[in-house]
């Protein structure tokens, strides 16, 4: 009996049945895309900070390095 | 070279990642929590990863006072600051979750006030590293928070196990959990892309700190003439 029950139930669902327990299964996938997005963007605005510190490096590299060819000059 | 590898390694773990939110996308809800229940496949790596750079924080750390090397100090600060940005996120999709599920953004329970306190604790060691001028000094300071830091660690893997939380048992790595196995893996390969992801940030992060060095040496080289 157990063995044949899916079968009837399956048969008893509607299309209409189908579509509502599907909707109900995806339920909060708004606050699933805000919880992933929020999570993302911390560690792409991380990302972004380690870009802009890296040019703040190799410009300061730079202008030192500049400095210091130009003093014995002098 | 070294500068190629990262990169390509950094958009393999992007990828990966992108691949992985393509199937997790495609799995079906679960039956109490409906999709909110996929966050879990984020949330978890996000957790793991940010405990695994706190662990190599204090071990790095313990090896900065035992060999006064600066390589040390330097890998410990790199991979706290990836650490916490990943620990972060852990929190914000927790606090996104309980939102769902237990009608609060935020609950004082052993779990979340033991990873809240972790993070600040490491934001603190961040803190105290711009507050010290003098590097040698810096470096010591921050390796006795940082391993100070570290027994908030043990407190926020063990809460769920030795406490009765509102937060949800172990499902990873635990008898008790029932997360079925293709599951597991999917999670498992977000995890991998995680934590790869995270040893990239961190070698990025490593190499701006050798630039730093540079800059702090010339520096003193130029006050010298």
């Amino acid at each position: 009996m157990h063995a044949f029950l899916p079968f009837l139930l399956a048969q008893a669902a509607t299309p209409e049945d189908i579509v509502r327990e599907a909707a109900r299964l995806q339920r909060n996938y708004e606050f699933l895309s805000y919880g992933l997005i929020v999570a993302w963007l911390v560690l792409v605005v991380y990302v972004l900070m380690m870009v802009s510190r890296e040019r703040r490096l190799k410009r300061e590299i730079a202008s030192l390095k500049a400095m210091m060819e130009e003093r014995p000059k002098k | 070279m070294r500068d190629k590898i990262l990169y390509i390694l950094g958009a393999a773990a992007v990828l990966l990642i992108a691949r992985n939110i393509y199937v997790i996308s495609g799995l079906p809800g679960e039956e109490a929590q409906g999709a909110i229940f996929k966050i879990i496949f984020f949330h978890v790596p996000l957790a793991i990863t940010a405990l695994t750079s706190a662990t190599v924080a204090f071990v790095a750390s313990v090896l900065f006072l035992v060999t006064k090397d600066f390589k040390y100090d330097a890998l410990a600060v790199s991979v706290t600051e990836v650490g916490l940005a990943f620990l972060a996120g852990n929190l914000i999709t927790g606090s996104i979750w309980a939102r769902i599920i237990w009608g609060v953004w935020w609950a004082w329970d052993v779990r979340l006030t033991s990873a809240l306190v972790c993070w600040i604790l490491y934001a603190s060691y961040l803190m105290i590293r711009h507050a010290v001028e003098e590097p040698t000094q810096r470096a010591k300071l921050a390796a006795v928070v940082s391993i100070f830091a570290f027994i908030d660690v043990p407190i926020v893997y063990l809460s769920i196990r030795l406490f009765r939380t509102q937060h949800p048992g172990p499902v990873f790595f635990s008898s008790e959990g029932s997360f079925p196995h293709d599951w597991s893996m999917i999670m498992m390969w977000n995890l991998f892309a995680m934590l790869m992801l995270g040893t990239v940030m961190t070698m990025i992060r490593l190499r701006q700190e050798e630039a730093q060095r540079e800059i702090d040496s010339l520096r003193r080289l130029a006050h010298a003439f």
